[in-house]
């Protein structure tokens, strides 16, 4: 069996396939605990256990690294939020949704904050691909919580004037900035507390 | 305290102690946006999740009291209320200063993230409006959203 290696369009063998996913997974890990700037390629060779040759088989320096390490980080995170928002369409389901990210950030005191927001601070201004790829991943994410909003404004909870793409901007950069917060302070309080203060603006558009 | 911090710190605390009605809120935040537009300006490195963490913690408490402290300013004075053309009916007794100044610096943090990425100082602006809605007359006077979608 082979796949095919998005970046190069090079067909893989299985064993390639597995050895190009190990490497990734572990320059992911690196890159979420580290950042990207302090993640060598040496790094990722001795945590990945594959040898130089094979490294630089699969990719020939850092940038395409990342650029795989973005579409693998991506995917997981639109896979979690499609399952965690897709049928969402009240206002205490957008909290349940709110704790589930505010509940596994707390396990890390906020430390490493989100997987992909972690790359689009590092990376968004060095490499126009790797930029590319994550604003759209990003709008894929937005589009989801714009979605649940659309659904609230079917049910009535929000009015048909409500500015849903702003809202679903607004509460995205709280999401986002509020994880930066907490890991710089260590702490998911101001994580918490900047969704909280986003999601009541959302509600209070309901009570109007 | 590394040359960024401490140059955020001192425009910061310059121009919120100035800020006392709308007008000023308004171009405190047309500033501070076009500040975090600029490629290694200060605001960006700043708030770039890299480099010292205890000093990047310093600053980011000291500017929030800042935000909090002009937030009360405006209260006071009476700068506060829904917005005519909002349906969000906010007394001055509901609204909680510490709270809306994270969420002000959030606002600032991630927006600016994602404005970077996607190279259009919308989505910023777009979460400083609701950041800042409490206090009518914030609102974003830029040109309307450019492409880019």
């Amino acid at each position: 069996m082979t796949t095919a290696d998005s970046h190069t369009g090079r067909r893989l063998t299985a064993r390639g396939a597995k050895t190009r996913a190990r490497i990734v997974a572990a320059a992911a890990d690196l890159m979420y605990v580290k950042g990207v700037g302090d993640t060598t390629l040496d790094d990722v060779l001795a945590a990945s256990g594959v040898s130089k040759s094979q490294l630089y088989h699969h990719f020939d320096g850092k940038e395409p690294l990342v650029r795989a390490v973005i579409d693998h980080v991506g995917e997981r995170v639109i896979q979690r939020e499609r399952d965690a928002l897709g049928h969402v369409s009240t206002i205490p389901g957008l909290r349940r949704w709110r704790d589930a990210l505010v509940q596994s950030n707390a396990l890390r005191h906020g430390a490493y904050g989100c997987a992909l927001g972690t790359l689009a601070s590092e990376v968004s201004d060095q490499d126009e691909l790797a930029r590319q790829a994550l604003s759209q991943l990003f709008s894929e994410w937005q589009e989801l919580l714009a979605g649940v909003l659309r659904r609230l404004q079917d049910k009535g909870t929000l009015p048909a004037e409500a500015p849903i793409d702003q809202l679903a901007t607004g509460l995205m950069a709280a999401l986002q900035g509020g994880y930066m917060l907490a890991q710089t302070a260590r702490d998911v309080t101001p994580m918490a507390t900047s969704i909280d203060m986003a999601l009541a603006y959302i509600e209070s558009l309901s009570a109007g | 305290m590394t040359t960024h911090f401490a140059e955020v710190l001192a425009r910061e605390s310059a121009s919120l102690s100035g800020v006392t009605d709308r007008a000023k809120l308004a171009s405190w935040r047309r500033r501070v946006v076009k500040e975090l537009m600029t490629p290694q300006s200060p605001y960006v490195l700043a708030l770039r999740q890299s480099g010292d963490v205890p000093e990047r913690a310093d600053l980011l408490d000291r500017w929030c009291e800042l935000i909090a402290e002009m937030l009360d300013r405006l209260l006071q004075s009476g700068t506060a209320g829904g917005s005519p053309c909002s349906s969000a009916q906010t007394s001055r007794a509901d609204i909680d200063v510490q709270k809306t100044a994270v969420l002000i610096l959030a606002a600032l943090h991630g927006g600016s993230t994602l404005s970077q990425i996607a190279q259009d100082p919308w989505p910023l602006n777009a979460a400083l409006d609701i950041a800042l809605a409490p206090f009518a007359g914030a609102e974003d006077d830029s040109p309307a959203r450019t492409g880019n979608e």
